[in-house]
């Protein structure tokens, strides 16, 4: 078995990469949380122009959701084809997350552009500001982290093979991706599901 | 063994070496908190001469010193600089210089993470002062702006604070703001970087045997510090992209005619805004806590005490935020509820000062230069307490809001506090540091001299303030009776400037021509006074084991049964086994290695800020795509660089 | 050195299909619309879902409790934050 991150004897036991990734995203709960607060303030406010919730399809973002649901799913089996060194799968499944990753954010520019034809900008009110900013940033998430799968897709290519001390880790991606996917989990219930 | 290069495809990770590229690519903590010094000192004086030229113009009721549009910049930017680039880097110094020595370790957990924390601080202030040369406050509208501004005035303008109706997009029309916003934007995800990796520094890389009780009062201090900057730093990037929104973008988000509402962007940055002034004043108090006790010859009184009391402080400073806001119409009960959070946390605070004071009582005290500035920041800090605690009874803060009574209060804490500490800290690390030692009588000087200037300039804003002279405001009348005060208090700052030129001259010349210093010039407590002055590279020849707290000191002392530190007899056997040892291992340690990726992600990021403040224009877009691209590329190279750590 | 254990890929797949499960769950709530129980209710659907991925995907339920305790502190100091931001806009209008 090996192991995906080092393991040099850390005073807390814990691997240095690891306990940063999780520092990182604890404050990435502040992050967006702030956003998330800021459409719940405008959410109910009376304003002018279209309002997100007129425009917003459920049955395709339901779709979307799925997408990115089951990108965790095949980011967490990448991480077991790793630690049973089969390096062809973790490649393969890693592919197949940045591929659910891609779908996903297609479905938010499709979705993005189709509101925007409707009438609904950035600048419409400050709940459609909101909105934009706050699903915004997190496709903008999404969009590093395709960028970081695809990376060690390419680590494994030239280097032959994917493990710490290679550079980019992959257990610490995954971490910051179930986040992505977590944070998504919380806007689809919150902004699109709960009226 | 020396590390050799090692190959990885194309990418090759350099040895360290000597010259100017191998600082460019350093990753060494050390160098990297020279860079955090020397470049946060030079704000200090930029920032120092903005404050010289508001004394200049305050100096006489209905001056024509400067315009008020050149007031409204030279205040805000003063607040700024002083806040965000002058005390944020320094403490950023110690926390990476000390850091690992305290903890016994050879460096932090992510070196090259820690350099980009550093280039990323550089650009914000660069983008920040690059203001004065290409923005400009646009133009005049309704007669409310002035005609035509001139460069001094052209940097931003609506307060350290920003606060949007007037700086949205109508009554701030130009650039300045926008360049504040960006480079505020930039420094800040340079701190945030860098708590990452201080914390994990601090939780996974203590010596063995050193336990989190067992660590130094100023690591614990750093730790709060940086729990603090994660936290808050995310909510005022949030606060800072909303509002660039707003004046670029056209959202509403803080327009109340448009459905929008500032208080929103008060909350925001005040959750930064308070955990803010904790970061900026516990590195200090870390600092002075690590001073008293070796100039007192007696342990820190109440260790535990003072340790949970900073977290406390920590804890707390996430829930009084809006007492900043006591005059923005938030309502009684929540008037009522920050009032008391914000009592609440002056006693962790006097807890402090209380143990301090006690660790000075009954000792043997010498008063160095690092003892004077300790002991001043003890008593100047209860001072901006004393008025802070004021501020905390709504109806009395609704008198004192937005006068100088509370520009008193916070130059006493951040002055008084933040910056004696500094100076402490200065003094005291500079054998460290240097191997030399600074000259004490001209040090004394620059104590003596500072301090009677600082209580002169500041001192009579807390009865100016309540006499009614506003905040922010480039003028006062005549007929206020308020002259006489501030001639004195500008006649105050002038004596500071020349405490500082003080420290400058004894800096400069004590690191060429000082007193050669051992490796323990003040027969201290902590590890890095067990180490050669100034340390080698790798800082331990061999890493440290500790029994206890302030093991080094126990090493060299023991205690006669009435609690006297008695000195052990192999005391000095053991420092000149120890200089040996760490000078001349028997296995050269490993050590990581230098990185381009992090100045080139520094310099990318840079570019693409600039890009972002000119995205109107052609060059705006090329600049966006040319720095983004870099800095993907940059980060992207960085993921494939082989990780070599050293533990 | 804290050797984990990690749950099979068939389990993975089984915590996928809870989670498809309860999407699906969460999305009929909505068109189904019990009134005010169904914020509830999809409230308590989100954070099951959450808590299956924090603690099986990104591993949490098997890592030590500092982990855990870093990662709770920004989720609850968020949660009170935030909470109690909205609460100022709630309370108090003047006039």
């Amino acid at each position: 078995m090996t192991d995906t991150t080092m393991h040099a004897s850390t005073s807390t036991g814990i691997d240095s990469g690891k306990l940063g990734m999780w520092a990182f995203l604890s404050s990435e709960a502040l992050f967006f949380g702030a956003l998330i607060a800021n459409y719940l303030l405008f959410k109910g406010r009376e304003l002018q122009g279209i309002h997100p919730r007129e425009l917003l399809n459920i049955p395709f973002t339901s779709a979307s959701s799925f997408v990115l649901l089951m990108s965790s799913l095949t980011m967490v089996l990448a991480h077991a084809a790793l630690t049973r060194e089969d390096q062809k799968h973790a490649r393969l499944w890693l592919l197949a997350t940045a591929g659910l990753g891609m779908a996903f954010i297609g479905g938010q520019v499709f979705e993005f552009s189709s509101f925007y034809r409707e009438g609904m900008t950035l600048a419409t009110n400050p709940a459609s500001s909101s909105f934009f900013v706050l699903t915004g940033f997190h496709g903008a998430h999404v969009t590093v982290g395709i960028i970081m799968l695809l990376t060690l897709v390419g680590i494994s290519l030239r280097q032959g093979s994917l493990s710490f001390g290679k550079g980019l880790n992959l257990e610490l991606v995954g971490l910051y991706w179930h986040f992505v996917d977590i944070v998504w989990i919380v806007i689809f219930t919150v902004v699109y599901l709960i009226r | 063994m020396t590390t050799p290069s090692t190959r990885q495809g194309f990418l090759r990770r350099r040895i360290p070496a000597t010259g100017f590229w191998s600082w460019i690519t350093t990753v060494d903590h050390k160098r990297i908190a020279k860079f955090y010094g020397y470049t946060g000192f030079t704000f200090f004086i930029v920032g120092g001469l903005e404050a010289l030229l508001l004394r200049l113009q305050l100096a006489r009721p209905e001056n024509a010193f400067v315009t008020p549009a050149e007031y409204n910049t030279l205040f805000t930017m003063h607040g700024t600089t002083m806040i965000f680039l002058v005390v944020m880097p320094i403490a950023a110094a110690f926390m990476n210089y000390l850091l690992p020595l305290m903890l016994g370790a050879r460096d932090v957990a992510f070196p090259r993470l820690n350099a980009l924390g550093y280039w990323f601080f550089l650009g914000g202030g660069v983008v920040l002062y690059s203001s004065f040369i290409l923005a400009s406050t646009g133009a005049p509208i309704g007669g409310f702006l002035p005609e035509s501004v001139s460069r001094l005035g052209s940097a931003a303008n609506g307060g350290w604070f920003m606060y949007p109706p007037n700086s949205g997009p109508q009554f701030s029309p130009g650039s300045v703001i926008d360049f504040w916003l960006v480079g505020i934007g930039l420094a800040g995800v340079g701190s945030l970087v860098s708590s990452v990796n201080l914390l994990t520094t601090i939780f996974n890389l203590r010596a063995k045997g050193m336990t989190l009780l067992r660590m130094p009062v100023f690591v614990w201090m750093s730790m709060v510090v940086n729990f603090l900057l994660l936290f808050s730093i995310p909510i005022i990037t949030v606060a800072i992209f909303m509002l660039i929104f707003d004046r670029q973008f056209g959202t509403q988000f803080f327009e109340a005619s448009g459905g929008g509402d500032p208080v929103l962007y008060q909350h925001l940055f005040w959750l930064f805004g308070h955990p803010e002034v904790y970061i900026l004043i516990l590195p200090t108090m870390g600092i002075v806590s690590e001073v008293l006790p070796v100039f007192s010859r007696k342990p820190l009184f109440g260790y535990a005490a003072i340790v949970f009391a900073g977290i406390a402080i920590g804890f707390l400073g996430f829930g009084v935020w809006a007492h900043h806001m006591f005059s923005s119409g938030i309502g009684p009960i929540a008037q009522v509820a920050f009032g008391l959070s914000t009592m609440t946390i002056a006693v962790p605070t006097g807890i402090k000062v209380f143990n301090w004071i006690a660790t000075m009582w009954g000792g043997k005290l010498r008063f160095t230069a690092p003892m004077l500035f300790a002991v001043g920041f003890v008593a100047m800090f209860t001072i901006g307490g004393l008025s802070g605690v004021t501020h905390s009874v709504v109806p009395a803060d609704w008198q004192q809001t937005d006068t100088y009574y509370i520009v008193a209060h916070f130059h006493y804490v951040l002055f008084g506090g933040s910056m004696f500490g500094i100076f402490a800290g200065l003094y005291y690390w500079f054998p460290k540091l240097t191997g030399r030692m600074y000259h004490e009588r001209l040090a004394k000087f620059h104590f003596w001299t500072m301090m009677i200037g600082f209580n002169l300039t500041f001192g009579p804003m807390h009865w100016l303030g309540l006499q009614g002279m506003v905040r922010r405001t480039y003028t006062y009348d005549a007929d206020l009776g308020l002259a006489f005060w501030n001639l004195m208090s500008t006649i105050g700052s002038f004596l500071i400037a020349v405490s500082v030129l003080a420290f400058m001259a004894n800096w400069i010349d004590s690191r060429r021509r000082g007193e050669l210093a051992p490796m323990d010039p003040w027969d201290a407590r902590t590890l890095e006074w067990s180490i050669p002055s100034p340390p080698p590279e790798y800082n331990f020849g061999e890493l440290p084991t500790v029994k206890s707290l302030d093991d080094f000191w126990y090493r060299k002392y023991t205690e006669d049964d009435e609690g006297r530190p008695v000195r052990r007899p192999e005391a000095d056997a053991l420092l000149a086994e120890l200089e040996a040892t760490h000078a001349h291992p028997k296995h050269r340690p490993h050590l990581p290695a230098a990185s381009v990726f992090p100045p080139l992600a520094g310099l990318s990021a840079l570019l693409f800020a600039f890009g972002i403040l000119y995205h109107s224009t052609g060059l705006g877009l090329a600049l966006i795509l040319v720095g983004g691209v870099a800095l993907l590329a940059s980060l992207v190279s960085w993921g494939q660089e082989p990780v070599e750590e050293e533990v | 050195m804290i050797e984990h254990a990690h749950p099979t890929p068939k389990q993975y797949v089984a915590i996928a299909g809870i989670l498809v499960v309860l999407t699906a769950i969460e999305v009929s709530l909505y068109y189904l619309d019990i009134g005010g129980f169904n914020t509830f209710a999809l409230i308590i659907l989100m954070l099951i879902k959450f808590v299956l991925v924090v603690g099986f995907y990104m591993h949490l339920r098997y890592e030590s409790g500092f982990l855990n305790r870093l990662f709770i502190a920004g989720l609850g100091a968020a949660s009170i934050i935030y909470l109690v931001v909205l609460l100022t806009f709630l309370e108090w209008t003047p006039g």
